[in-house]
């Protein structure tokens, strides 16, 4: 492994204060790119370097930058999507609370890059204390001059608000996002037209992760050849993954895109807590589709994962060893899906709820082995029928888990039945 | 309306780091939840006249978003997360024993007013699992010893 990159600073004290941060280097990179560099070979630069959005959709982050209309009358916002949600996730959280300036800094590049001079950071209501520190690092880098009026001498300027949500996880989703952000309910919107086009206040807006931002003064400081060769091919750089469960030592970890999963468990992780056997693991939050034990040799990036028929996502890894029970698992897993429903679409509002029910039943003790494929029934009538994916995301541990653990559910339906049940 | 009042200069503030009025909703909320304590229909009515919004919209979002309460908290509140990892590492049976000590359930406050209890879907502290949020501080790794301790430390 290289030397950590996005993670240099998580165990330096006090670094989300500029006087430690500065004297380690944040904002140089800024400061000789802004006069030095033009924005269109910034978003050239960050184009070749392969870097992927790493909020979870994984999209070429260049590519989504040139999106933006060529000769567009309106101002050009970047939006921070801080609203970290994705359960097993939480590798923003310690940029924003231990490195907010290397965020900072990265706005500060990416808005220039795309001719911005307004930026809000969306972040998570029931972050306090990530919040606390980043305003006081907005604070600092506004009395600097890093932010505000002609940023050093370049002639630029560029405001930044941070703005807190107030707890919805689909807030999460990009334009439910830009609909809180003006104040709404966070509803998902219909696309196209894409936030490029008609975004926040129906200007052309571009929606960056806060990991993906912090990369950026990286892949400016040391080349866009360097960031790619640091991942795996068509996956740039490193990436912070979120390792938690049944595991001896979780946290965040820096390792290269492409990393295998067995190695980030056993070697990373230091293996099954008291070395019990490993039963399953959810390789990208919540909403990935599960793999058993025996589906670890993958490769940990957007097309590794993609390939063995789940996804990186958030790249929120959650172990599960021998000693779990899936049918409760799932019955988690549903609770949250019925309790986040934004309740915008049917499929999604009624599936939800419903799916949550069926797994209530059979965990109480009251299934019925049919049961089961009324869940993939359920699920599969919300898959690809709503206006985001947050129907699909929910429907995707019903089938897995259900798939891939048959037995187990119909043993705990049979072991469990009450008697005289009413169902079957 | 004499206690909002008093956050007007600050509700001007907010106002004008905006481009539009209306997205000024969530953090007038947010300021007022704070000072009253809950969102009552004044606060409602306060925001609306701030952002323009009519009172029925600020409502909705009001409805919409967990950490808007229409009723006041305790002096201490908690969020107690209830999602996988959590449940991973047995968030269930340190909930139990905080529900029985407080002899609260899920969304009520405790008899003499100190903490209210609101179970929560992730807040993405798995590393520390299981875990709870006191007053906006993350707690981790909880036993029910340290739910002892936390508790006792809260006045």
């Amino acid at each position: 492994m290289t030397e950590p990159i996005l993670s240099r600073n998580f165990n330096v004290p006090n670094a989300w204060k500029l006087s430690v941060a500065g004297p380690r280097g944040a904002y140089e990179t800024a400061r000789k790119v802004l006069l030095a560099m033009k924005p269109e070979e910034i978003v050239q630069t960050v184009t070749a370097s392969n870097l992927r959005g790493l909020g979870g959709a994984g999209f070429p982050t260049g590519k989504k930058w040139q999106f933006l209309p060529k000769d567009n009358p309106k101002p050009v916002y970047l939006v921070v999507n801080a609203d970290e949600g994705e359960p097993g996730t939480f590798k923003d959280r310690y940029i924003l609370e231990r490195d907010p300036h290397q965020l900072i800094e990265g706005i500060v590049l990416s808005a220039f890059a795309i001719r911005s001079h307004k930026a809000y950071i969306y972040i998570r209501g029931e972050y306090v204390e990530p919040y606390q520190n980043l305003k006081a690092a907005l604070d600092e880098a506004y009395a600097e001059n890093f932010l505000g009026k002609n940023i050093f001498g370049s002639g630029w300027d560029l405001d930044l608000v941070v703005h807190r949500g107030a707890g919805a996880y689909i807030c999460g989703e990009e334009t439910a996002l830009l609909n809180s952000l003006e104040g709404g309910k966070g509803f998902p919107r219909l696309k196209p037209p894409f936030p490029a086009i008609v975004g926040l206040f129906g200007c052309p807006t571009i929606i960056n992760n806060v990991e993906t931002l912090a990369c950026v003064p990286h892949i400016l400081k040391n080349g866009a050849e360097w960031f790619a060769n640091l991942g795996s091919p068509g996956n740039g750089g490193t990436h912070l993954f979120s390792v938690s469960g049944h595991v001896k030592k979780p946290g965040v970890y820096e390792l290269p895109m492409g990393t295998p999963l067995r190695q980030m468990i056993y070697t990373h992780a230091g293996g099954i807590r008291n070395d019990r056997a490993l039963k399953a693991v959810i390789p990208g939050g919540i909403s990935a589709k599960i793999l058993t034990a025996g589906e670890i040799d993958v490769k940990m990036d957007y097309d590794g994962l993609k390939a063995a028929g789940t996804m990186l996502g958030s790249a929120g890894v959650m172990v599960m060893d021998e000693t779990t029970c899936m049918v409760k698992m799932l019955l988690v897993a549903a609770k949250f899906f019925a309790h986040e429903s934004c309740g915008q679409c049917s499929p999604c509002r009624e599936g939800t709820g419903w799916a949550y029910k069926v797994v209530q039943r059979i965990y109480s003790g009251e299934g019925d082995l049919r049961d089961l494929d009324t869940l993939l029934k359920v699920a599969r009538n919300m898959e690809g029928r709503t206006i985001c994916v947050f129907a699909d995301a929910a429907a995707w541990p019903i089938q897995s888990y259900i798939t891939k653990f048959r037995k187990e559910f119909e043993n705990y339906i049979l072991n469990h039945k009450k008697a005289g049940a009413v169902h079957g | 309306m004499g206690e909002l009042a008093s956050l007007d200069p600050e509700a001007q503030k907010i106002l004008a780091k905006y481009d539009q009025k209306r997205a000024a909703t969530l953090p007038l909320l947010h300021l007022a939840q704070d000072k009253v304590g809950c969102v009552t229909p004044e606060v409602e009515a306060w925001v609306s006249k701030w952002t323009d919004v009519p009172v029925v919209r600020v409502r909705e979002v009001v409805l919409f978003y967990s950490m808007y309460r229409q009723r006041p908290a305790g002096r201490h509140h908690i969020r107690f997360c209830t999602t996988t990892s959590c449940v991973l590492m047995g968030s269930e049976k340190v909930l139990g024993y905080l529900k029985k000590k407080l002899q609260i359930e899920n969304g009520a406050v405790s008899a003499d007013g100190k903490v209210s209890l609101e179970e929560a879907e992730c807040l993405c502290a798995c590393e520390m699992a299981p875990m709870m949020q006191v007053d906006g501080k993350y707690y981790g790794d909880l036993t029910e010893k340290k739910v002892d301790e936390i508790l006792e430390k809260l006045k």
